[in-house]
């Protein structure tokens, strides 16, 4: 019982060799907290900050490039839309002009034919008229030779009675 | 004491082991007399140092970019010493400079604590005034030198001795009370709060296992089998309860420290 009482005190004194111990202890172990353990491990959380936010640049840069160019698309596909539209219209405009052409040509064209057709069949029909009067006048003049005979001799009564004879001609074709 | 002795004595003559404060001051095994004398308690400190350098040593040393298990969890406790310890008191700007020594405080005296329960070793590295003791006087240092160079020395003793809007009066026994809370309570409840802590909770368990040992084998009576039982199961929960106690401690020590230290820096 005495040794344990006395031991009550001691118990509260340190010993120098514990002293010594608990400092040497705790300097080694405070050391490698301050210049190994915490830097080491500030390193890799600094080291790990940084590739996460390089990580987020690299996305939003990656957004941003990825929207540029779907902007740009868009853009591109508007003016070609636009584009093919107006060519589109061109081309329709220009179709029809060349049908407008195209008719406008061809009428004339084909004004040109029945007016030629028309001309010629008019020349044809007073050529047929010329020839016909002159061999109408020899026809008659040989037929009223053949039925008055010699009688018409005389050259002027001839011509006389053929000219009167044509006038009756043309005024029965009227 | 000398109940818990009398209460061995009379259960059985003598052969029940009942533990004593002796074991906090075990013989010298080694250099015996010299500065350097080594007893079990500074063995078990000497083992619990190379334990926790090789130990957290190997981590920072392998440690990786994308961690792993052990990795994660030992930088789960750096954050929470620094984040819910150091920057929950002192504010970030101001508790930067401290977080190494939080950081020492708090793990040396967890894993210091933590030998009392694993077998082998049986004793907390801790549980000699000693330790306690100088840790106490490490975290008294930093906030002397924090108080001369954060508010200066006369700023400091004004506020802490004289604190504002109280009348007069009381300054005659307030100063004296306040000189010893900061020059003496501060670092003895420190260091006694720790110490006190780490030999309690051994007896209870050696005094647990001690009771089964000597009711499940020694007692000559086997009518005790039963209550033999029940103290292996109390052993058994002291000895959970004394690892809890160990990160209390740890927590309590380094919270304290910080907040003392923040003390003496202006608002």
């Amino acid at each position: 019982m005495r040794t344990e009482a006395a031991g009550g005190i001691q118990l509260f004194l340190p010993e120098t060799y514990d002293l010594v111990w608990s400092a040497i202890v705790l300097v080694i172990i405070a050391v490698f907290f301050y210049k190994f353990f915490l830097p080491k491990f500030q390193s890799v959380f600094d080291e790990r900050a940084k590739k996460i936010e390089g990580g987020i640049a690299n996305a939003e840069k990656t957004q941003k490039e990825a929207d540029e160019a779907k902007r740009k698309y868009e853009e591109q596909l508007n003016t070609a839309r636009v584009e093919a539209s107006k060519i589109r219209d061109d081309a329709r405009s220009e179709a029809s002009h060349i049908i407008g052409d195209a008719r406008t040509k061809a009428e004339g064209e084909a004004a040109q034919i029945t007016a030629n057709a028309q001309r010629s069949l008019q020349t044809q029909q007073q050529q047929a008229m010329v020839k016909l009067r002159g061999e109408v006048g020899t026809l008659a003049t040989a037929l009223a030779g053949k039925i008055l005979g010699s009688k018409l001799a005389d050259n002027s009564v001839q011509s006389t009675m053929l000219d009167q004879m044509i006038d009756d001609l043309s005024g029965d074709d009227r | 004491m000398i109940g818990v002795s009398g209460v061995g004595i009379s259960l059985a003559a003598g052969s029940f082991q009942v533990p004593s404060v002796d074991e906090f001051m075990p013989p010298e095994i080694l250099f015996q007399g010299t500065p350097f004398a080594l007893n079990r308690i500074i063995i078990v400190r000497l083992i619990a140092t190379v334990v926790l350098l090789l130990m957290l040593g190997i981590t920072a040393a392998r440690a990786k970019l994308i961690p792993g298990r052990w990795q994660g969890a030992i930088e789960w406790l750096i954050e929470f010493i620094r984040d819910n310890i150091v920057y929950q008191v002192m504010g970030e700007l101001r508790g930067k400079q401290y977080v190494p020594m939080i950081t020492t405080l708090f793990m040396t005296i967890f894993v210091f604590n933590l030998c009392g329960i694993i077998p082998g070793l049986n004793i907390a590295a801790t549980a000699t005034i000693t330790m306690p003791l100088l840790f106490a006087l490490w975290a008294f240092a930093q906030y002397w030198v924090a108080a001369v160079k954060g508010k200066g020395l006369g700023k400091f003793l004004k506020d802490e001795l004289l604190p504002a809007g109280v009348p007069w009066p009381i300054y005659i026994i307030l100063v004296p009370m306040q000189l010893l809370d900061i020059v003496l309570i501060r670092p003895f409840s420190l260091t006694i709060r720790l110490f006190a802590n780490m030999i309690s909770g051994h007896i209870l368990v050696a005094l647990c296992f001690a009771a089964t040992q000597f009711f499940l084998i020694d007692a000559a009576n086997k009518a005790f089998i039963g209550l033999g039982a029940v103290t292996f199961v109390a052993g058994f929960v002291m000895t959970l309860f004394e690892a809890f106690v160990a990160a209390i401690q740890a927590f309590i020590f380094a919270t304290l420290s910080a907040v003392y230290i923040n003390l003496s820096y202006p608002e």
